[in-house]
């Protein structure tokens, strides 16, 4: 049994005291020469066993290249790196497994075609002869659910699972590989608050049946609900370890960003007018042709925000493209400033004064090839400002990108400057620079603080309270409930392309939110639209 | 400026100056299997590419009449790519542009000068519908514009084959040519002794005209927007099928009009082989010249001049094979086509030789940038 010889080789290692340090990396230094991108500038880090330590800071922080050169993914281009007091070179993500680490990555790597056990076994099927054993595989896998209390049918598709469940495959899967060292990157970003508290008591119990757990993250109450100690990471830099019990919230996010931080958006009450948007009776498919908004009806009034909670993949990405103009819708109609808009392109959208934050700023909201000063135009170069005769005025595209600079404090960038080397934080801020001059009337604002760090994100959300205070109407889509809730006056929730129900930020809970979320109604009140589809589904077997 | 960008800069220059140094290094491996000396027989490819004895014996001058087909055939590709189609049509477009040129030539009555004039924009306007129609086969039913262009490549071939044999046959010998063109039709020459002539300053002029229309103009924004990210031109509001097919018709323009040049500049007349390559070559010369109209231009210059060197410096002089000047020419793409190969070579380079001088090395000097 593979299990075994794993075991033995784990014996033959010295085995510190019990404090010992699992994983110490020292002086890790990584400068990717292509993007310019100094990932990771002299750090040094080191974890105790049988300890929950958080990895804190903004995308772009360089957590995830150290955890990544940890893994062996990277090689850094100096500094060591100790597992149990021994010095490890780790060439290939098998040296790291084979040292006991393992890692959730972000994005599950997961088979959605083959059953829990096949996953979980994969490239470790037991076999005799070279024909596999399907009955042992599932037994194991039941084993072992048991042996860590996280039940999970073996047979069950992984494509019919819920994402939580899906993550707990890909613990399984590393605990099966004997992980000591398990590194989960950004656990909770895909999870209902239900399952993100099911985690957080999974990880919880792991850690006391001796595994070492780093917990990347930028949501710092998990880190004060979950870890025992955290490590904050700032420009590539290690700014520190602190014991959580020690440190206060103001703290942590002051070590993140490097100053204080107002965590409580103040903001003043709405004063909601006319109706500026209105989606009537909308349905729009996905990329495959399957519906993926079901006949969707709601309307922005000018000078409020109308925030639309839920989990990701629930229809939003398809709302907003068919919004936008990016994406045709194939039923009902969509009135903007009272006039129906259905079938005109995103140009003439635009022009009219939509404006729109778009959830990937990498992708879709910027082009990194060229500079900053073409990113700005891209929705009024053929204003007369900017254009003569078909000719691009280049001189007054060079005084925008500096009013740009100056209005949104983008640092460190200057008009010329090539976008791919500014930080995810600046990035953000140019394209807000570009939304959200010029006054616009309707701003759809989607996902606009993932993966920014806390002091971006206050900026983001400012700048949005400040444009619905210049009356123009905000349509806030997000995942980030603590977001949605500090800034709507109004709330809906999406599940599986409809709305779930509508609720009022300022008195409901996060539990209540949640079940609409996870597509159950809440009790006592009836909700519309969603009611066929708020049936949760029957789950499989599942063995206890 | 920083260090990055520094070293960014100097990269653009670096990286296919190298290309070409690594061809030149082969190719010198298989002169020496000929049983000649490298040097020797670059110094013969270099005088008889690039030397100018005398005026009127200046082999410069052949090597400009021959850089102009491919500048133009290289513009073409480089309209395309920028708009985020890879077409390699430039092959059909410039045959239709010459079969067009060729029967204008002598089957219009103008005045000079008009007469020249009437053709090119007549040539520019047939290879323009010739990568317009590519274009609308993309943005509306979605077809893969490589297959397209190369598929239509092999028809405008076929019909320029057709043409010159029956329509167009001006003699009844064993190859078939069409009728000589007028000499109203004709561009002026500069210097007797080659066709160096008009030709090359249209060439130069587009060549300008692209610069300023893909990196001044408002369509040309959108095109290169188009071309770098669709889903950001899409996002922010840009027609990409607008500007995929507006960049396709002027791609084929521009092909159009080396072929019409080629005919009313140098040949006269066309047979049925008329000038292979060409058009393929302007992607060469396209992706070596970085996508870019200026590189495009220095590296039309340079591959004319590689592949006449190669043929009467080696070929008459020393009896090597002029398909050398191919292989040169092959060997130069293939090495740039190895880019990353450079780019990570060059930052080793830098480090070792900033590590043996004491210097600070690029993570040093990014590390202390950060400070």
């Amino acid at each position: 049994m593979r299990r075994d010889i794993v075991k033995a080789v784990l014996r033959r290692t010295p085995c510190g005291n019990l404090m010992a340090n699992a994983v110490e990396l020292r002086n890790i230094t990584k400068y990717f020469p292509s993007s310019n991108v100094l990932a990771n500038n002299d750090v040094t880090l080191s974890i105790t066993e049988g300890e929950v330590h958080a990895l804190v800071g903004e995308n772009g922080a360089g957590k995830t290249t150290l955890m990544n050169i940890f893994y062996g993914l990277h090689r850094p281009d100096s500094g060591e790196i100790l597992v149990n007091g021994q010095p490890v070179e780790i060439h290939h993500p098998d040296d790291a497994i084979k040292l006991g680490i393992g890692m959730v990555h972000q994005h599950f790597k997961l088979v959605p075609s083959f059953t829990i056990a096949e996953n979980i076994m994969l490239g470790i099927e037991p076999n005799q002869y070279g024909m596999l054993k399907k009955k042992d595989e599932a037994e194991m896998v039941r084993q072992l659910a048991n042996d860590f209390g996280l039940p999970v049918d073996p047979y069950a598709r992984i494509r019919d699972l819920p994402v939580g469940m899906q993550q707990r495959v890909e613990i399984l899967k590393a605990l099966q590989r004997e992980a000591k060292i398990l590194i989960l990157d950004e656990p909770t970003a895909v999870l209902t608050p239900q399952e993100v508290k099911e985690l957080l008591a999974v990880v919880r119990n792991l850690a006391q049946r001796g595994r070492t757990i780093i917990f990347i993250t930028h949501k710092l109450v998990e880190v004060k609900d979950v870890a025992d100690r955290l490590s904050v990471m700032r420009d590539g830099k290690m700014i520190g370890t602190r014991t959580v019990a020690e440190t206060s919230i103001p703290d942590m996010a002051r070590m993140m960003v490097g100053r204080s931080v107002l965590l409580e958006l103040d903001k003043k009450p709405a004063t909601p007018g006319e109706v500026v948007f209105a989606a009537d009776n909308i349905t729009v498919t996905d990329a495959s042709g399957l519906p993926a908004v079901r006949h969707i009806s709601f309307s922005v009034r000018e000078g409020e925000i109308l925030g639309i909670a839920g989990v990701s993949g629930n229809g939003q990405t398809e709302l907003v493209e068919a919004i936008s103009g990016m994406r045709p819708v194939e039923g009902g109609t969509i009135l903007f400033q009272g006039k129906d808009i259905t079938r005109r392109t995103v140009g003439e959208r635009r022009k009219q004064g939509m404006a729109h934050i778009p959830e990937d700023r990498i992708k879709i909201g910027l082009n990194l090839e060229t500079n900053l000063d073409e990113n700005l135009v891209v929705n009024r170069y053929k204003l007369p400002e900017f254009n003569r005769l078909g000719f691009m005025i280049l001189s007054a595209m060079k005084r925008f990108a500096a009013f740009a600079v100056k209005q949104f404090s983008i640092a460190a960038a200057q008009p010329g400057e090539m976008i791919a080397t500014l930080s995810g934080g600046n990035m953000q801020k140019v394209v807000l620079a570009r939304e959200l001059s010029g006054e616009p009337k309707f701003v759809i604002a989607n996902q606009p603080t993932r993966g920014l760090d806390v002091g971006s994100i206050e900026f983001v959300h400012r700048s949005l309270v400040d444009v619905r205070d210049r009356q123009a109407a905000v349509l806030l889509i997000s995942v980030e409930l603590d977001e949605i809730l500090s800034l709507s006056d109004r709330v809906l929730v999406m599940y599986r392309g409809t709305v779930a129900g509508e609720v009022d930020p300022t008195t409901v809970t996060k539990e209540e939110i949640g079940l609409l979320m996870g597509g159950s109604s809440l009790p006592g009140t009836a909700t519309s639209a969603g009611s066929v589809q708020a049936v949760p589904k029957p789950q499989k077997e599942v063995v206890a | 400026m920083d260090n990055y960008h520094r070293q960014q800069r100097v990269n653009t220059f670096l990286v296919p100056l190298l290309a070409v140094i690594s061809g030149l290094v082969v190719a010198a491996v298989l002169i020496i299997f000929t049983d000649n000396s490298p040097f020797a027989a670059f110094e013969e490819l270099f005088k008889a590419g690039f030397g100018c004895s005398s005026l009127n014996r200046c082999a410069f001058f052949t090597t400009l009449e021959r850089a102009t087909p491919l500048m133009l055939t290289g513009l073409s590709a480089v309209v395309a790519f920028r708009s985020g189609m890879f077409s390699i049509g430039q092959e059909g477009q410039f045959a239709l542009g010459a079969l067009t040129a060729a029967w204008l030539g002598f089957a219009l009555d103008l005045p000079p000068v008009v007469h020249a004039i009437v053709i090119m924009l007549a040539a520019m306007v047939i290879g323009g519908i010739y990568g317009w129609i590519p274009g609308v086969l993309k943005v509306k039913l979605n077809i893969n514009e490589v297959i397209t262009t190369i598929v239509m490549n092999e028809i405008a071939v076929l019909v320029l084959v057709y043409m010159v044999n029956f329509p167009l046959r001006a003699d009844r010998g064993t190859t078939a040519y069409s009728p000589v063109i007028d000499e109203t039709a004709k561009l002026m020459i500069f210097m007797p002794g080659s066709k160096w002539g008009m030709g090359f300053v249209i060439a130069i002029a587009a060549v300008l005209a692209v610069y300023f229309y893909l990196w001044r103009s408002a369509p040309g924004y959108e095109q290169r927007m188009a071309g770098q990210s669709s889903l950001f031109a899409l996002f922010g509001g840009i027609r990409n099928d607008r500007a995929a097919i507006r960049g396709m018709f002027i791609s084929g323009a521009l092909a159009g009009l080396a072929g019409a040049i080629e005919v009313i500049g140098v040949h006269y007349r066309i047979n049925q082989d008329f000038a292979p390559g060409l058009g393929f070559t302007g992607l060469s010369v396209a992706i070596l010249g970085q996508v870019h109209p200026f590189g495009v231009f220095l590296v039309a210059i340079l591959f004319a001049g590689v592949g006449l060197g190669a043929q009467l410096g080696l070929q008459i002089n020393l009896g090597i094979p002029r398909e050398l000047g191919g292989t040169v020419i092959a060997l130069m793409i293939l090495f740039v086509a190895a880019e990353k190969f450079y780019t990570d070579g060059i930052s080793g380079l830098r480090e070792r030789w900033a590590h043996f001088r004491g210097q600070k090395t690029a993570v040093e000097l990014a590390m202390e940038e950060r400070e």
